[in-house]
Formats: C-alpha cells, sequence, structure tokens
C-alpha cells in the first residue's frame, strides 16, 4: 500500500491500547523492515578465516550474496570442550568483523600495478628488439635509468599493467640478478606461516627453487623471545588459550589479553570466577588491568627488577628458610639448578685479599679423567653430584647424549639405568665457602656484587678448581642470605642491595609489600596444586633490548616453583607465533626441500640492520655492555662486527655470503679442479681462510653486495615492522626519508668495510604482493594483486587452541586477482621459459649453512670460541667454527616444473623435524593416487600434483604428524629411539586419523599429539607447553637438557647474562641532537612505546573505514595529561616526535592513563591515512617506526652451542625498539603541510633532509 | 498566449501538481531519501546560529504569509484588525523575520561552500536550493518600500489583491488577471515563491512534511502488530 495513503488514515491508526493509554497497537504497514532483512540476506555460507598476524585464528561464516561477500559473523560449532571447562567460542573481534570491507574497498589492489616510470623505460627497450633480460640489463646499466624511478618511490605514480608484463620483468630482474651477482642476491619476506600457510609456501617455494634467501620474521618482529630458546632450547611453545582457566593464580605481564587476545579473553575472565587471583603489571592503565585484583604499575621496561624481587621472596622463604618437596624434586629434575659450573678467579683489587671468582662454564664429563666413562661427546656432557653415590656423575638427558647415541637422553634421574639423586646444594659437605663476583647493571656503571657461596673443590689436569652448583650460585646472586657472615648480603626485604623488594621499589616504582605478598602467594599457590600458578606475558615487555633478561626474570620464578610443564600453569608468551602446527608437512613444500637440500635461510634483524645502513649509525657501543668480568676477546668491537664475527663461525647465516656469486664460485672451483661437492667445498673455504674471499657483511656496501630484489608478501614489512623505517626508505630504497643522524659512527667498525658515501637505493625491484594498496605497496615498484582471505584455499592454526583451520574460497578472486600460489606458479613459468636462453643448463650453487639447531652440528664449540680469521693456531672446521659450505644443484629451466609436482626427495629421503626423522613412502603413494600425478614429460613426470591450492593443502595435511595420526604415530616411535622411553602412547589412540581439507572446512578439526611440540592434545588436559617434557622426561633440547637458570657460553659471561639479572633499558642517544625549532620552544622527552592496537592488527585493519570511524580515524601518540599540560597541549592538537632516526607526526590523545614520562604510538598505523609532512623534516610525516631504529645483542648471535644455535626463526639477533626517546612538541593547525604539491626536479634531487648536529 | 498569464495563471497549477504528486512519489518510492540531510555530524560550527536564525525567521514567514495570505480577510475583521493594521504587521513581522531568515541562510550558504567537510558531501540541489531560498529573500524583502509606501498611503489594496489571488489558486479558480496592475517586485517574489514548491519534491525541503510533530503527543510505547496475512 502506499505510505502515503496509509499515513491519511493518521485517525484510524490506533486499534489498540493497553497500559492505561500508554501504550498503542498499531498495523502500520512494515514494508520498511525489508530493507533491513535484505541486507542481512544471502544466498551460501562458506566457512573461512582471516590470514592475519594476531594469533586468532577464528572460524568465520562468510555470507554470500549475488556472488558477492556481504557479510561475516562468528562460527560457534567448534568441538566442544570436556566438562567443567569452558567452549572456545565465539571468536572474533571487531576487527575480523569488518574484513569483508577491504574486498570492495578502494584500498583493492584489483590489476598489476607497475611504477609509471619503470613501465616507460621497460617498454622503450624492449621496443628497441630486446627480450626481456636484455631490456632489464640495459636498465640496470645505465644508474640514471635506475634513479629515475627509485627516487620516486613512495610518490605514487603507479599504473596498470598486464600480468604478462609483469611476470616478465620480475622474472627477468630475478634472472639478471642471478647471472650477474648470485641468487643469493634475491631475497623473500613473508611472516608466520601459519596465518595463511599455502600463500607463505607459494613464494617460499618459488625463491627456494631459484636459490633465493627467505628472510625470518619471528626476531625481526622482536616477537621472538630469545630466552625461550636460551632457556628450552624450544623456540617458543605456550599454553592454549583455553589452559588459563585452568590456573589458579595468574600474573599478566605486558601482554593486553582483551585488547590483542580478543577470541581468547574470555578464559581470562572466565577463571576468576573459578576464583584464580589475578595481578596485572603494567606502566598503564591498560585494558588488562581492568580485570586484575591488583595492579602494579611498574616503570616500563623494569619489569625484570619486579620478577627478580619475587624470586628473591621465594628462594628465601620456599627453598632457603623451608623445602617444599615439590619445588625440590622439581629443580633436580627438570632444571639445570643441581649442575656444577667452575669458578674462575677473578681480578678483586677492590676486596682487601680477599681471592674472588666468577662463575665460568659447567663442569663436563671430559673434565674427568677418564671423561666419567663418556666415549660419545663428553665435552657436551654436564655433571650433577649424586648424593647416593657420594660422587661426581653424568646424568642422562644432556645435548651429548642427542646425538651419535640413542637411548640415554631423557631426563630420567639416571646415569644410564643407574638411579641416582641430584644434590641441589653442597652445603653442609662443601670444602669451603668462596667469594663469588656477579655483575649488577642496575646503575650507569656496571659493578660486582660479591656473595658467599659454598663450593667444592676439584682437579682439572692437575690444576685444582672450585665448582658450585647452580642452585648455590643462584641463591648468592639473588642476594639471598644463608647465614654465611656475608658483610654485603641483604639482612631483610628493607635492605636497598640487589634483589630485594625494597630494592626494586626504587627501580620500578612497585610497592615493595606488593611485590612480597605476591611472590609468597605465587608459590604458596604452586607449591599446594603442583604448579598451577602462570604468568602470562608479551610484547610489552619483550621489545626491549634486554629482554632475555625480562623474560628470563619470569621463567626462573616459574622454575622455582615447578610450574612449567604444568596444566595451569608456566609461562603463556603471546607474540605473534601464530603456531604452525603441521609445520613438519609444510616445511618441505615451503623451502623446495622436496627438490634440493638446503635451502637458503636468512635472519631478517641482521639482513635488515645490514643492509639498510642502520650499523652506520649505531651510536650503542659493545663496550658499554660488558660484565666487569668479562674476557671479552673483542673489547673495542662494535655491535656489527659480533654479528660479522657470528657468521664467520657459522653461528649466525649470511645472503649474500661472499663478496662473490655462488655460482661463479662453484665454476671456480670446478675450473681449479675440484670434481666433489667435497672438493668445491674444500677450495672455497681455502680461499676464504687464505683472505681471497671475504664475507658479503664484511663490505656491506660494495654494490656487488647490495640485496638486488626482494618480494614482499603478506606482509606490510615498510609501513608496519620496519624498524629504522627512514633507513629502509633511505640506503636500501633509495627514496625521499626523514634520516637526520649523519650516519659516521659506523666508521668505528672494525671487521667492515667503510665506505665514505653510504649507498642510497640498494634495491633493484622491489615487489608487493597484497589484496591492499599499503605503505609497502606505495613504496615497490611492482604491485601483484592477490587474493582476499575470502578467495582462496588455504590452512590456518594458532598457538590459542587446538583446532586447524581452512580459508576457503568463498567468492572467485576479485577483479585480476590470483591466490598466492597462482602468481609464484605463473611467474615460475615465465622465469623458467626465459632462463631457457639465458640460464640453460645445470648450475651448482653454493649454500653457507650456519650450525643449526636440531642438528648434530649445533654441537659446534664446547669449551670456549675458537675464531680463526685473527689466530693462525686455530684451524677453521666446517661444521664447527665455520658455516657448513654446500653445493647445490639447480637446474633453473626446470623450476616451474618442479614448483608443480612434489619432489622425489621427500618419498627417497623421507621427512623430519626437530631432529627426529621417519620415512613417508606411504604418504607419498597416497599422494600420487589424491593429487593425481604429473603427465608432461620432464623432470618432474610422475610425481603428485601440487598444480592446484587444494592440492598443495591436502599434501600437507598428509605430511604432517598433527593431521595424520600415522605419521605421528612414526614420529613418536623414533623420538622413542633417541630417548630411550616408549612415547608413542601420546597418539595412539588417534593413530587410523587422517584430518583432510574437506573435513576441516565442515568443521575445524583438533590436531593429533606430536614430537613436533612440548605438550599434548587430549581429552584430559589442554595444552600447555614442555608438558613432555616435565611428564614425559623428553629432554628440553639444551645443552644440560633441563631448563637453564645458567648460561655458560663465554659471550654470556662476558655480556653479564650467565644468570639473569636485571638490566635497565639502553639510552640509545637519539635525542642527543635536537632541531633548531625546538631550541626555545617548549618540549617533552619521552620514552616511545608501540603497542599493539584496539582499531588494527598491525597494519591491517587500520586503514579500514569501518576501523577507522570507531577510533580517531588517523594517527595518534597518546601522552600523559601532566605531561601535556607542562607544554600546553591539548587533545587532538598535531604533534610531533622526532628524534636522529626521522620524525612522525600525529595527533595527540591526552590521557590520565599514561604514565608521565612515555609515550604511546599504537602499532602500524598506516602512513596512507592523515599522514602530513613533518615540518623538522620535511618529509612525509612517517609511521611509528620513523623513529626507531634497530639495535642488535651479542648474545642473540651466539651460535653452535646447543640450545644457542641457529635456526630460522630460532634464534638470531631480535629487532627490539622500546628503548627508544623522543623528542615530543606541539605543531599548529595552520603550520600542518599535507605535501600535496606538485613533484618538482629540485624536490625529487633532495631525497635526505639536512642533517641534525 | 502572453507570459504574465503562464506565470500566474498556468504555472502555479504546474507548480502545485509537481509539489504533491512529486511530494506524493517521493514519499512512496525513495523512502530512505525523505530526510533533512543535516550536516551537524560533519561539522556544528556556524550551524547553531544559521540553522536556528533560518529557521525561525522562515517558520513566522510561513505562518505570516499563510494567514495573510490564505485566510480570509473576513477572518482579521471580525478579529477588530483593519486591512492597514494588517498590513503594518505585515511589514513589521516581514521585516524582522525576513532579515532573520536571511541572515541565517546566507550563514548557511557560506558555511556549505566554505567548510571542505560539508562542501565535499553537498550535492547540487543542497547548494542551489540554499540559494533560490536567499533569491526568495531577497526579493521578499525588495517588496518592502512599496508596501511600506502603500501603506503610508492607507492603501491596503495590493496585499489584498495579492491575497485573493492566492485564494482563487487554491480554489483552482486562478485568476492571473488580479495581478495585472500589481507591481513588478511582487511578482518576482512571487515566482520566486512558487518555484520554491517547485523544487520542493526535489530536494531536501521534503522534511517539512515530516516535522515530527506528533512525538509531541504520541504513547510511549508503540507496537506495530505483524500483518495477519496468510
Amino acid at each position: 500500500m502506499s505510505h502515503l495513503l496509509e499515513r491519511l488514515q493518521f485517525f484510524k491508526r490506533v486499534k489498540q491500547t493497553f497500559s492505561n493509554g500508554h501504550g498503542i497497537v498499531t498495523e502500520e504497514d512494515r514494508q520498511w523492515e525489508e530493507g533491513y532483512r535484505q541486507r542481512w540476506r544471502f544466498d551460501k555460507i562458506v566457512r573461512s578465516t582471516h590470514g592475519v598476524n594476531c594469533t586468532g585464528s577464528c572460524s568465520w561464516n562468510i555470507h554470500i550474496k549475488n556472488g558477492l561477500v556481504a557479510f561475516e559473523t562468528q562460527a560457534t560449532d567448534y568441538p566442544r570442550t570436556r566438562p567443567d571447562m569452558p567452549n572456545h567460542e565465539p571468536r572474533g573481534c571487531q576487527r575480523g568483523a569488518s574484513y569483508s570491507w577491504y574486498l570492495y574497498s578502494p584500498h583493492r589492489v584489483k590489476y598489476p600495478l607497475i611504477r609509471g616510470r619503470l613501465l616507460n623505460l621497460w617498454q622503450q627497450h624492449r621496443q628497441q628488439g630486446k627480450d626481456p633480460v636484455e631490456a632489464w640489463t640495459a636498465i640496470m646499466e645505465d644508474s640514471d635509468q635506475v634513479k629515475q624511478y627509485q627516487s620516486v618511490r613512495g610518490l605514487g605514480g603507479l599504473v596498470r599493467a598486464s600480468w604478462e608484463t609483469v611476470n616478465e620483468i620480475i622474472a627477468a630482474a630475478n634472472i639478471y640478478t642471478i647471472k650477474k651477482y648470485g641468487p643469493d642476491r634475491i631475497a623473500g619476506f613473508s611472516p608466520i606461516p601459519a596465518m595463511s600457510m599455502i600463500s607463505y609456501a607459494a613464494g617460499g617455494r618459488y625463491l627456494s627453487l631459484i636459490g633465493a634467501a627467505m628472510l625470518s620474521f619471528y626476531d625481526w618482529y622482536c616477537d621472538l623471545p630469545p630466552s625461550s630458546p636460551q632457556v628450552w632450547g624450544e623456540q617458543t611453545d605456550v599454553p592454549e588459550a583455553a589452559d588459563w582457566y585452568n590456573a589458579t593464580y595468574i600474573i599478566v605481564s605486558g601482554a593486553n589479553l582483551p585488547m590483542t587476545r580478543t577470541p581468547d579473553a574470555h578464559f581470562y575472565s572466565e577463571v576468576r570466577y573459578k576464583g584464580a587471583k589475578v595481578v596485572a603489571m603494567a606502566p598503564d592503565y591498560a585494558e588488562y588491568v581492568k580485570f586484575a585484583d591488583l595492579w602494579m604499575p611498574v616503570r616500563q621496561g623494569t619489569d625484570s627488577a619486579v620478577f627478580m624481587a619475587m624470586a628473591h621472596v621465594v628462594l628465601k622463604e620456599f627453598f632457603i628458610e623451608k623445602q617444599v618437596p615439590y619445588f625440590q624434586e622439581y629443580a633436580r629434575l627438570y632444571t639445570d639448578l643441581p649442575m656444577q659450573v667452575i669458578l674462575r678467579p677473578i681480578d678483586s683489587t677492590d676486596l682487601d685479599d680477599v681471592k674472588a671468582y666468577a662463575s665460568d662454564r659447567f663442569l663436563r664429563a671430559s673434565d674427568f679423567d677418564n671423561s666419567l666413562e663418556q666415549t660419545n661427546h663428553p665435552e657436551w656432557k654436564t655433571i650433577v653430584y649424586d648424593q647416593d653415590s657420594q660422587s661426581f656423575v653424568c646424568p642422562n638427558g644432556s645435548i651429548g647424549f642427542r646425538w651419535g647415541e640413542d637411548g640415554l637422553w631423557n631426563l630420567k634421574p639416571q646415569v644410564g639405568q643407574q638411579s641416582i639423586t641430584a644434590e641441589l646444594t653442597c652445603l653442609g659437605q662443601e670444602d669451603g665457602i668462596v667469594m663469588v663476583g656477579f655483575p649488577n647493571f642496575s646503575e650507569e656503571q656496571a659493578k660486582l656484587d660479591y656473595h658467599k657461596v659454598p663450593a667444592r673443590q676439584f682437579t682439572i689436569n692437575g690444576e685444582t678448581v672450585w665448582i658450585a652448583s647452580v642452585f648455590d650460585l643462584l641463591v648468592a646472586q639473588y642476594g639471598v642470605d644463608r647465614g654465611f657472615a656475608d658483610d654485603n648480603i641483604a639482612k631483610d626485604y628493607q635492605a636497598i642491595s640487589a634483589y630485594t623488594p625494597a630494592w626494586q621499589e626504587t627501580v620500578t616504582g612497585v610497592k615493595s609489600a606488593d611485590v612480597i605478598r605476591t611472590a609468597r602467594e605465587f608459590a604458596d599457590n604452586a607449591a599446594k596444586t603442583k604448579g598451577k600458578s602462570m604468568v602470562i606475558l608479551g610484547a610489552g615487555i619483550n621489545h626491549w633490548y634486554h629482554n632475555d633478561m625480562n623474560y628470563r626474570a619470569i621463567m626462573n620464578l616459574l622454575h622455582l616453583c615447578g610450574c612449567v610443564g604444568q596444566s595451569g600453569g608456566g609461562w603463556a608468551h603471546y607474540v605473534g607465533q601464530e603456531k604452525l602446527r603441521p609445520q613438519a608437512g609444510w616445511a618441505p613444500i615451503a623451502f623446495g626441500l622436496d627438490w634440493h637440500k638446503p635451502s637458503r635461510q636468512m635472519n631478517g634483524t641482521s639482513f635488515f640492520y645490514f643492509h639498510t645502513d642502520q650499523w652506520r649509525y649505531e651510536r650503542v657501543e659493545a663496550d658499554q655492555l660488558l660484565s666487569p668480568t668479562a674476557k671479552a676477546k673483542y673489547k673495542g668491537h662494535q655491535l656489527a662486527d659480533y654479528n660479522i664475527i657470528a657468521q664467520r663461525l657459522g653461528w649466525l647465516p649470511s645472503a649474500p655470503h661472499f663478496n662473490q656469486s655462488p655460482l661463479d664460485l662453484c665454476q671456480q672451483a670446478i675450473d681449479n679442479g675440484a670434481d666433489s661437492e667435497q672438493a668445491i667445498s674444500d677450495y672455497v673455504a681455502k680461499q676464504w681462510t687464505d683472505g681471497k674471499l671475504e664475507l658479503a657483511y664484511e663490505d656491506i656496501d660494495n654494490p656487488v653486495n647490495f640485496p638486488r630484489n626482494l618480494f614482499v608478501w603478506r606482509s606490510n614489512l615498510l609501513g608496519c615492522s620496519a624498524k629504522g623505517h627512514e633507513y629502509f626508505l633511505k640506503h636500501l630504497l633509495g627514496a625521499q626519508n626523514g634520516v637526520l643522524g649523519d650516519g659516521e659512527e659506523g666508521q668505528c667498525c672494525q671487521e667492515i668495510k667503510w665506505h665514505e658515501q653510504a649507498p642510497m637505493g640498494k634495491l633493484d625491484l622491489l615487489v608487493d604482493i597484497n589484496f591492499r594498496l599499503n605503505s609497502t605497496g606505495a613504496y615497490s615498484d611492482i604491485i601483484l594483486p592477490t587474493a582476499t582471505w575470502y578467495e582462496k584455499h588455504d590452512l590456518n592454526t594458532t598457538d590459542m587452541h587446538p583446532f586447524i583451520h581452512p580459508l576457503s574460497e568463498a567468492v572467485d578472486p576479485g577483479w585480476e586477482s590470483r591466490t598466492d600460489w597462482q602468481i609464484f606458479k605463473g611467474l615460475a613459468k615465465v622465469f623458467s621459459e626465459l632462463s631457457a636462453k639465458h640460464l640453460s643448463g645445470t648450475y651448482k650453487d653454493l649454500v653457507a649453512v650456519p650450525l643449526m639447531h636440531d642438528s648434530p652440528t649445533e654441537l659446534g664449540q664446547a669449551l670456549g670460541v675458537q675464531d680463526w680469521k685473527h689466530d693462525d693456531n686455530i684451524e677453521a672446521i666446517q661444521g664447527k667454527n665455520m658455516p657448513v659450505l654446500k653445493v647445490v644443484e639447480r637446474q633453473f629451466t626446470d623450476t616451474y616444473k618442479k614448483y608443480t609436482t612434489l619432489g622425489p626427495l621427500l618419498r627417497d629421503q623421507g621427512n623430519q623435524v626437530k631432529g627426529i626423522a621417519w620415512d613417508t613412502t606411504e604418504e607419498y603413494e597416497f599422494l600420487e593416487k589424491l593429487n593425481y600425478t604429473e603427465m608432461e614429460a620432464g623432470v618432474s613426470q610422475g610425481f603428485p600434483s601440487l598444480a592446484d591450492d587444494i592440492a598443495v593443502c591436502e599434501a600437507i595435511l598428509s605430511l604432517a604428524p598433527e593431521t595424520n595420526g600415522e605419521v605421528a604415530y612414526k614420529g613418536w616411535q623414533a623420538l622413542s629411539k633417541k630417548t630411550g622411553l616408549e612415547h608413542t602412547h601420546l597418539s595412539s589412540t588417534r593413530r587410523d586419523d587422517k584430518i583432510r581439507f574437506r573435513d576441516i572446512q565442515a568443521q575445524p578439526r583438533k590436531i593429533i599429539t606430536a614430537p613436533t611440540w612440548s605438550g599434548i592434545e587430549s581429552e584430559e588436559v589442554s595444552y600447555t607447553a614442555a608438558y613432555t617434557n616435565i611428564h614425559e622426561y623428553i629432554p628440553f633440547r639444551t645443552l644440560t637438557g633441563r631448563a637453564q637458570f645458567y648460561q655458560d657460553h663465554e659471550w654470556m659471561l662476558d655480556f653479564g647474562e650467565g644468570f639473569c639479572c636485571f638490566r635497565p633499558p639502553v639510552d640509545l642517544k637519539d635525542t642527543q641532537a635536537m632541531p633548531d625549532i625546538l631550541k626555545d620552544k617548549p618540549h617533552l622527552r619521552l620514552n616511545w612505546i608501540t603497542p599493539h592496537s584496539k582499531w588494527g592488527i598491525h597494519s591491517t585493519y587500520n586503514d579500514n573505514q569501518r576501523m577507522l570511524n570507531l577510533s580517531r580515524g588517523g594517527p595518534v601518540v597518546w601522552v600523559a595529561e601532566v605531561d601535556a599540560k607542562s607544554i600546553g597541549l591539548k587533545d587532538n592538537d598535531w604533534v610531533e616526535a622526532v628524534n636522529a632516526n626521522g620524525a612522525t607526526v600525529a595527533r595527540v590523545v591526552v590521557s590520565q592513563r599514561i604514565p608521565k614520562g612515555a609515550a604511546i604510538m599504537y602499532h602500524a598505523q598506516e602512513k596512507i591515512i592523515n599522514v602530513p609532512g613533518s615540518p623538522t623534516t620535511e618529509k612525509r610525516g612517517g609511521i611509528l617506526n620513523s623513529v626507531t631504529r634497530v639495535i642488535v645483542k651479542p648474545t642473540h648471535m651466539i651460535g653452535g652451542y646447543a640450545q644457542l644455535a641457529y635456526s630460522f626463526n630460532y634464534y638470531g639477533t631480535v629487532g627490539s625498539q622500546r628503548d627508544e626517546y623522543v623528542l615530543l612538541h606541539k605543531i599548529d593547525d595552520d603550520r600542518i603541510d599535507w605535501l600535496e604539491r606538485e613533484l618538482t626536479p629540485e624536490k625529487e634531487q633532495q631525497r635526505n633532509p639536512a642533517v641534525l648536529k | 498566449m502572453d507570459l504574465h498569464y503562464f506565470l500566474y495563471g498556468i504555472y502555479p497549477y504546474i507548480v502545485l501538481a509537481v509539489f504533491l504528486l512529486g511530494s506524493w512519489l517521493r514519499f512512496d518510492y525513495a523512502q530512505y531519501s525523505w530526510k533533512s540531510d543535516s550536516s551537524q555530524l560533519l561539522s556544528k560550527r556556524y550551524l547553531r546560529l544559521g540553522s536556528n536564525l533560518f529557521h525561525v525567521g522562515v517558520l513566522v514567514l510561513f505562518l505570516g504569509h499563510f494567514a495573510g495570505l490564505v485566510m480570509p480577510v473576513e477572518l482579521w475583521h471580525s478579529l477588530g484588525i483593519s486591512d492597514l493594521t494588517h498590513q503594518w504587521i505585515a511589514i513589521i513581522a516581514g521585516t524582522i523575520f525576513g532579515m532573520m531568515a536571511l541572515a541565517g541562510a546566507i550563514i548557511l550558504l557560506i558555511r556549505r561552500l566554505t567548510n571542505s567537510r560539508v562542501k565535499a558531501t553537498s550535492r547540487f540541489m543542497d547548494i542551489f536550493i540554499l540559494i533560490w531560498l536567499i533569491l526568495t529573500l531577497l526579493a521578499g524583502l525588495s517588496t518592502l518600500p512599496a508596501s511600506i509606501h502603500h501603506a503610508y498611503e492607507n492603501d491596503p489594496s495590493v496585499m489584498l489583491v495579492l491575497g485573493e489571488w492566492v485564494q482563487s489558486g487554491l480554489s483552482l479558480q486562478i485568476q492571473s488577471a488580479l495581478l495585472n496592475e500589481v507591481d513588478w517586485v511582487f511578482k518576482i517574489h512571487l515566482f520566486f515563491g512558487l518555484t520554491v514548491f517547485l523544487l520542493f519534491p526535489f530536494s531536501r525541503l521534503v522534511h517539512i512534511w515530516s516535522a515530527p510533530l506528533g512525538y509531541l503527543m504520541r504513547a510511549y510505547q508503540i507496537v506495530r502488530r505483524k500483518p495477519r496475512t496468510l
């Protein structure tokens, strides 16, 4: 009926009244409701999820209408949990719910895009009749032409191109680079495979097949806690969110659960209804603080001091004043506390006539005359004192038992099959009490705290030394009084000396009474529940330079209380690791290991630190970080120098490896008569030791060592994680940048050749693959349009819950976009075709592999660092103190064929994970039938197909123990052989389970317990880390096989981190130079904190209109009310944050929530959204990382030393950025410049701002 | 047919038809467009002043025109208001509220054209209707000298003729000849004013139909029963 005619019945409208006329009933037309109904109507539902780095893995129903995505809703059909346990669902958050906006948004990359100037050059050369590789060569060999397009990176000018054109250009660039410089000059960056495994694998596979280097991300993001490898030999393993519910006492520190773990936070809330106490530590009144019973407002960056003080209380009250049987037993079995450590005499002139010592390395079986009858790796076997036999013994489980023998690598309290009782303290039986100096860094100048330690005497090589247990040393190091008439020791908690509660109050501002009470409750709870005390921790405390101190302080507390490995207890670190559950099935495909071994991998942090030339601006001196007891062979070396040494000794990887092409090196070797892999390898090693060859990083600014091509996909490297963003722009890209420092500091480096003129524009080609045009795309030369998370088939898993998830193609890829698997497939095809002319035949490629964790080479140098470069008496041995030089044969013309089939190595050599290997013939044959085999003649004929995305998913699911019960069984069997214990019972009930792609599309499926991980999937306990270490006696993959309080590597001791201690944030000296305009203008000097945000997951969603509407719609910096008032700042004023690294501009949010002295700029607010120019640099205002730079830590470079050995994303330098300070000042509204002017030639020329003096 | 006859004999019916039918069609077929399109969310600056001046002014002008032109003169005579008094009231009220509405409309126009957010979201008709209203107001205010002149000469006849013409139109027997002798300024104002009604269904003015007066009287709770079909 007509709306108008209906309105004309106004007086007949009321049909009935009720409630005394307060209510009326009408029969008005309700057609208008149709509008709303139509909005939520759909044709079908498809299950998918969001492949974003949030550790979420939430199941979503995607609703399709008329072939378009209409909206998404949270799926609520997860498998149920057991009784008395809340279910997982609904999972999701405001960010995921807004994803469908992207599909049809203005940010969507619809077609391949290319920098217009580059396309012009390309077309000119192509029209002259050059083939693609010749055309690329012509551009590259004219530096003016290169500069033409490099200098306008980030300034727009992208135009549409066809897939054929862009594929040709990229393939030509790759071929040119391989031919001219070597494949190790091509790199790929893509993070967090778990968020979309097939997509990661696509690029990883293509790049690995052509010999390019994949860059690690977890360490670069600084989400990797190096403490975890240090203490457990485990990258990171954590409880699932549901296990929070099993805890009865929780401390949360630096993990903003409701904000960044939104779908899981309900467990955090529910456990409180069950009666758990929650203590929150945060400098600001963060969202998670609202849930807490107690808030400890800790000064940012000082968290380790709080936990040191808590452990001080626990040691005193639960170990010295009384002993808790559970704690004692746990310490004996699972920690290195009973291990014996040699004490080294030190210069102690500050003590009158008292001889003092420092703790040195662990005592080893090899220190005994007959090596305690250990013939296999005795120098890698640590020692305890057995109370039963009253002698030193070599217990099972240390790393020496892991390689070269079977059956004794376990944590049973045994020597062989003989039972022992490891002694924690020798007190009562000591040979004497000696004075030990422990480094203390809490004041400006590092000093030694001298404390008395009970010790035994022991003779090594005829020399008598003192030895003490880790426990006895630890008690002294924590400053706990044991009645030794120690003048330096704190007599009570009120004493101000390391590490008492009163002392920590002076450092952290947290009330000492709160710390004492919390410590007591935490330990008391753990004693009563056998370890159900938990610490949830995260980026807030991990992104500091000394993050390992923050973390190890917590781990120490947890180990003292026996919490690690117990359901409801332990260490719950949640920072972007998104557990790649079917890792073992995925890795061979992702790195092309089914065709070639090994693949080339590089640690991201070191790569970027060097190639963006941030090392040239390094203002932190390594010497300042040394312990007073350091042997310090490398005194005077800079941080960058340590990295070079680490590469030389095979500790860290390198890419590029050498100052010559790895293809040419092999050819040279062959020309000189080398006829085998060994001969080539020996020839190159000889060249190197003779000084005829050098590491690329020793001359990093030489054009032959530049990285030439970089692929970025599934990532927003430049707009997000690029700590030192402006250095990226300046040196790597040669673009307009805001670097304000002069970069003269790097001259002090001793291992690196100095180039007076720093290079600008190292990259020839930056390729971005994305569905949205973000800050990285803006700086790229080519952008390829990829399918969104609702347009492709893929896999997704998380550590937050035990289910494996699909991403599904709910609608076809929009416009000209393709899935990542198809993008790299297409590229591989063109690359193979062009190679026929330019790279035909077989090439030998030299790959330098570092001493890998979980492989026999992790047993590098047991008793001290032997650097062969500067000492002729030291022999360089591959796999000991030099990388292993491997030769890989590549047929570049077969790249496409190899990419699209599962190669024969997997069938012939089996598969492995964490040093456990098994046969895969059965799975391989299954895939031949399931995926069909390649028909076309050639190298791939007869092999299972990987042409389609789903085929890849099926291959991963079939090969991984987590999704194929038979494989899990084989994995446990293999591990059982190593440990001598029976483990197959952990997965035997699911031996016949096979999870396939359509299964998980129907419902997320719970994975199968696999030896890849340290917890179990069971109906009795929730998943928790280290569960199998504690309950199955599987050793931690560390030197001692136990969780380690003590790190005895020479560099660890040099840098004073043998034991965990408190180390304050580092002074980066980035605010010493000040812009002129600030000299007489009110400004603030603030600590620059960049936590994860509410309205985005990293940079994703930050540019989403729905999120922009909910937030302030552009970049903001939060500042404390008192700070703001002091310089007359009002909420929403524009401000600039500036230091020597660059400048960033944002609006200010003035809030009482923020502590004085800190500025919070939430992570990765996009540079392309409402960012004006900076008045200081006169360039675009920048991002959160425009004012940061990365600094590397030498202790993270250690390798070839059991748990301290390199593995991709496992160990290595990390990109911390939180010690940074900025100067912040107001910009008047009328001085805001949006830089919306034409680009003039002068402006284009002037890429750098004036240097700040 | 001359222009005068078209403008004041035929055009009013075109206007009336478009105004009524257009409003009806829009109300029935474009419910989502039936709104005032307020830009208050985008910018509050100058809105309160401009909008209030304009709305108060224009509402009183509308009522004044209605009372003076549509209501029969006999009504006012019976209330003891002579034609001359009537004219003076019209002049004074018209001046005050006409100036108010004009000032308000100019503020709104300046805001609409200079505020970047409001400008970016303005459609052609939003700006055009505002300009048209300003022109109508200016034309209306320019009739004042003539009206004052008439009032001084104690001659309300023009006012009465205009009323008679309006009433003839509304009673569907329009006599364009009534306006033959009327001063041209009045005719211009009439043309502009009529055209406002022509533009009405195509602009945001439709919100006038839906002045939310019902809220003053409505019940606390309204239950819209589901239609009992099938």
